[in-house]
């Protein structure tokens, strides 16, 4: 036959075939599609595979091998993902959309909970939940939860610190957001992660909730940024930059560039995740830094925004109870220590802050317990990423003074409203 | 006419501007590989306390050694096949006569302009479907199919270069198209083939965003995924230098590859001169 | 010799049937691996891709879609984000291409001269091309970081101006860095494309234009750039089809802010972080489509040589 016609006659076969079948997994007859399915009981039998990004201290290998020795008819294997969040996030997606039951138990970041959730992607563990609702730390419970009903099991958990400079080259411990940017002004700066990305998102929200204001309203349905609060916040952050008390190069930073900057002595404050502590003390710096967290702002509390990962049951998975068994056995009280001691990642289970272990690998747990009580979780929506976009892309506009506070915030509002309504 | 000691002088001054420009960068990751841990941090232009520690420990690391045979092997396989096909298909367009030459070309160049981001997902699901998801199968298809249209370009404008008459005298001597294709034009085009093989080998080594869609186990890691999985202590660190040390030992190879096929581009060269 | 191939051709030309047949069915054995594997691999995918940027599907209602027809093509026409993309793509590429052309054909050209480390030149040329393509767009980064990188330092060291600026927190300079990079990885690109070229020139013409008493520049530009042609375009196309694609660079460099982002950014963000399916596959397609135009306007414009590839003499 004519290879041209050959050819021809596969693309088009191809086309219709895509055409026909293009929308097998998007109408509303799909597996797991319509009903949310709930998983209630746990049974460790069977294969599990954990996808969830690089095991970097081999912590989570130790819960793997615990979990297996302790039920032998269970058999739990970690499939690591790679670093980059973004890359996590999109494999992850790639393999939900395609309806793939090669993932069972998620390491989903708190930020793609509700998402995933809203798509069906996972199951309904809320039975589960209420089981030990009163073991967790509240606020990690809310990062969760998605229209009233839970669809993760909170892992880890993180929330910021302000790092500054002890001794001579250093500067006072800050008592205010104001204050500390007038000292950081007299002494070399104050340095966050104001690079046009997520990190932006969290750095201005960690501002605007202790100024007590929201970008979305408590039914997540009605943009409230074009407010006084986002206002006087996109201004003191422009001022800081204006002033000087923030330098310009902030614009470019995200966590390793402010880590660097400051343990390189550029910096007299910082603002960071728990990770730079142990990195910090390893450091030049080692003797004359220390971390407090976030001091009042405009005379209320400081406020923290919530990071950290939790572990979610893929709805197409072949093995939902044996999944489930798993994720209650990682967030036992003796393997979160392991999950802090080993890898430093903060436990969301309130009385391991209090184990002796605990407190000497993480010097500052109760400070970093305090920290987590009081953070908020980030809008809970399914259009978060955009949401995240309008906020960061609005607020870099107002750092670099392309646009004004006002609309910023007003631009942000539209934005994010536009967001609420997609389709 | 400038005068040769002029001229001399020029050379040698663009001969420096090029290996700075190209050496320095390498010389930055090469200065970053052998720092560690808090000299990371900072920017100085000599390690102040040189380590071989991060290339120790990425040669530990058995992700990194298999990645590296991965690699190689997938590699070396698209480049034959893609030499191979394309020279086929090269010699087709550029000597054969026959009707849609420019549908196809066309046709061809298209394939290779579409966004991956866009083709990742529905090749995820085909190849899962299929089964070849996660082999080395899996990736050599799809990255065939992207590098055929450079070497084809490359190819045929190659043979369009060599007279005719040397293909028409070996037909005139009773040989078929397909023994011209092989004993004359083939060996003229030399240095065709080996700049088509070249960057070839040098797409799919690069290649990131299929490798990581389409693989989900060390066993089939490619050197850019094995290098992204690179990590430091926590979900923030950024490992340079374990990813410098990285990227030092990969850059050898391919630097001696090219050391090696230098002497062929010479030698197809002269092989040239001497038949035209 | 010559009358009897001038003999030859036209009984080649004559008895065309019978000699044509055998022609066409050795040119279908010859294309055919590259078309089946072509056809298999792509059809498919960007047939779906294609289907997928003609519908809506929710973020918000799981299983939700519905047909948009050419909704998500007009929605893109009309968002400032599409045209600041595709003004920022088509600057990149201008100047970038321009830029490695220039370089890869000094580079070229210093290959090319017979000289001792002649084989050492071309081994540190291809060095910035072997390093990984991510990995390269971090260390630039990395050299450009505030005050800590090599660029700062380098220019402070020097007294130069520029060791305060904020390289990529500044409109105009991010770009100036991201040309920077994408030029230090593909000259060589170019210049072993141009170098081949080169190689194929035979010495005898240049000495006769020598002879002749034609200067070095004269020689340059009367043998050398015409007969290098074909191979310029060749790299051209290719360069320039790889720069209006570039995602590595802005991605790793700035995310895209300080109008860094091109087209293949914003589908990226709209297709994967956004999961506006249809929206990011209409992106994808558009993006597609201009670079295909381009391509076809290269063709067009510089007429002879993509043709000539392909024509039948005679």
């Amino acid at each position: 036959m004519n290879v041209l016609r050959l050819a021809a006659i596969l693309i088009v076969a191809a086309l219709f075939a895509v055409a026909g079948c293009g929308d097998d997994d998007d109408d509303g007859g799909g597996s797991g599609a319509s009903d949310s399915q709930a998983v209630t009981e746990s049974r460790a039998q069977g294969d599990v595979t954990w996808c969830i990004g690089k095991d970097t201290t081999g912590a989570f290998t130790t819960v793997i091998d615990n979990f297996n020795k302790a039920n032998p008819d269970a058999n739990v294997e970690l499939l690591e993902l790679p670093e980059s969040a973004d890359d996590q996030r999109r494999l992850q997606i790639q393999r939900l959309r395609a309806e793939s039951a090669q993932c069972d138990v998620l390491g989903v970041d708190v930020i793609w909970t509700a998402e995933y959730a809203a798509q069906n992607w996972l199951l309904d563990v809320s039975d589960a939940i209420e089981r030990q609702a009163d073991a967790f730390i509240p606020s990690t419970l809310e990062t969760a939860k998605y229209e009233d009903k839970y669809w993760a099991f909170p892992f880890n958990t993180n929330a910021g610190f302000i790092y500054w400079r002890t001794g001579q080259d250093g500067g006072p411990k800050p008592a205010s957001w104001e204050q500390m940017y007038q000292q950081a002004g007299d002494a070399s700066g104050f340095i966050y992660q104001g690079a046009r990305y997520e990190g932006l998102t969290v750095n201005f929200l960690e501002l605007l909730y202790s100024a007590g204001g929201t970008v979305v309203d408590e039914g997540g349905s009605e943009a409230t940024a074009d407010s006084e609060e986002v206002r006087n916040v996109l201004t003191f952050m422009r001022d800081g930059i204006d002033s000087g008390d923030v330098p310009k190069a902030v614009t470019t930073y995200m966590e390793e560039e402010s880590r660097r900057a400051f343990e390189g002595g550029r910096a007299t404050y910082m603002r960071n995740w728990p990770y730079a502590y142990a990195l910090g003390k390893d450091s030049q710096i080692a003797d004359s830094f220390d971390v407090t967290t976030f001091p009042p702002y405009e005379g209320n509390p400081g406020a923290g925004v919530l990071g950290g990962y939790n572990l979610a049951i893929s709805a197409f998975s072949e093995n939902p109870e044996g999944s489930l068994a798993f994720i209650e056995f990682a967030v036992e009280p003796g393997q979160q220590e392991i999950q802090a001691t080993e890898a430093s990642l903060p436990a969301v289970v309130s009385e391991v802050y209090d184990m002796p272990s605990v407190k000497k690998a993480l010097p500052f747990a109760t400070d970093l317990r305090d920290a987590v009580e009081q953070a908020q979780p980030r809008p809970v929506s399914p259009v978060y990423p955009q949401i995240s976009e309008a906020i960061y892309t609005n607020v870099y506009a107002a750092l670099q003074g392309d646009k004004s506070p006002d609309q910023a915030a007003q631009d942000m509002n539209a934005d994010i409203q536009d967001a609420l309504e997609t389709f | 006419m400038i005068a040769p000691r002029l001229r001399s002088l020029l050379l040698w001054i663009a001969v420096a501007a090029i290996c700075v420009f190209c050496l320095v960068p390498f010389y930055w990751l090469i200065n970053v590989s052998l720092k560690t841990g808090t000299d990371l941090s900072n920017a100085d232009l000599i390690p102040p306390s040189p380590s071989l520690d991060n290339y120790s420990s990425i040669f530990e690391n058995n992700d990194f050694t298999s990645a590296l045979r991965n690699s190689v092997i997938i590699t070396t396989i698209t480049t034959a096949l893609a030499l191979i096909f394309g020279s086929f298909a090269a010699y087709a367009l550029a000597r054969l006569r026959f009707k849609f030459k420019f549908l196809i070309l066309a046709i061809v160049l298209s394939i290779s302009t579409f966004p991956p981001i866009a083709i990742a997902a529905p090749i995820f699901k085909l190849w899962t479907d299929i089964g070849i998801y996660n082999t080395y199968t899996g990736l050599i298809v799809p990255y065939l199919t992207f590098a055929l249209p450079l070497a084809i370009y490359i190819l045929a404008s190659f043979f369009k270069e060599i007279p005719k008459e040397l293909e028409e005298a070996a037909l005139v001597d009773g040989a078929t198209h397909f023994q011209a294709f092989r004993k004359v034009v083939l060996p003229l085009a030399a240095p065709g083939l080996v700049t088509a093989g070249l960057l070839t080998a040098f797409f799919v080594w690069n290649e990131f965003l299929l490798a990581v869609t389409l693989t989900s186990s060390p066993s089939a890691y490619t050197v850019p995924v094995a290098v992204a999985n690179f990590t430091g202590s926590t979900e923030f660190e950024v490992p340079l230098g374990t990813i410098s040390a990285a990227s030092v030992v990969i850059t050898i190879p391919l630097v001696v590859l090219v050391i090696v096929f230098q002497k062929r581009i010479v030698a197809g060269m002269t092989a040239g001169a001497v038949k035209g | 010799m010559e009358a009897s191939t001038a003999r030859l051709g036209r009984r080649w030309s004559r008895g065309g049937r019978r000699y044509g047949t055998g022609e066409r069915r050795l040119a279908r054995a010859m294309l055919a691996p590259s078309l089946i594997v072509m056809a298999l691999v792509a059809a498919y995918p960007i047939g779906y891709a294609i289907w997928l940027s003609l519908n809506e599907y929710s973020v918000r209602v799981p299983g939700l879609s519905r047909f948009a027809g050419f909704d998500n093509y007009s929605e893109a026409f009309s968002s400032p984000e599409f045209w600041d993309a595709v003004t920022v793509t088509f600057l990149f590429t201008v100047i970038s291409v321009g830029i490695e052309l220039a370089v890869g054909l000094g580079m070229a050209l210093a290959m090319h001269e017979a000289f001792k480390g002649r084989g050492l030149l071309r081994t540190v040329v291809l060095v910035p091309w072997a390093v990984l393509t991510v990995v390269s767009a971090i260390t630039w980064r990395t050299i450009f970081e505030p005050n800590l990188g090599l660029a700062p330092q380098v220019l402070s060291a020097l007294g130069l101006p520029g060791a305060d600026v904020v390289w990529l927190g500044e409109t105009g300079w991010s770009m100036a860095v991201m040309v920077l990079a994408d030029v230090w990885k593909t000259a060589p690109f170019m210049a072993l494309l141009l170098l081949a070229g080169l190689q194929v020139i035979p010495n005898d013409v240049y000495d006769a234009a020598k002879v002749d008493g034609a200067t070095t520049l004269q020689r340059f530009r009367r043998i050398t750039l015409p007969l290098l042609a074909p191979a310029i375009l060749v790299a051209l196309i290719f360069r320039t089809l790889d720069a209006l694609r570039i995602f590595d660079l802005p991605y790793v460099l700035t995310r895209g802010a300080n109008d860094t982002t091109t087209l293949s950014l914003l589908s990226y963000q709209e297709l994967t972080t956004n999961r506006l399916i249809g929206y990011g596959s209409a992106l994808s397609v558009l993006t597609f489509a201009i670079v295909m135009g381009v391509s076809f306007l290269y063709i067009r414009l510089v007429g002879g040589n993509i043709r000539s590839l392909v024509a039948d003499e005679r």
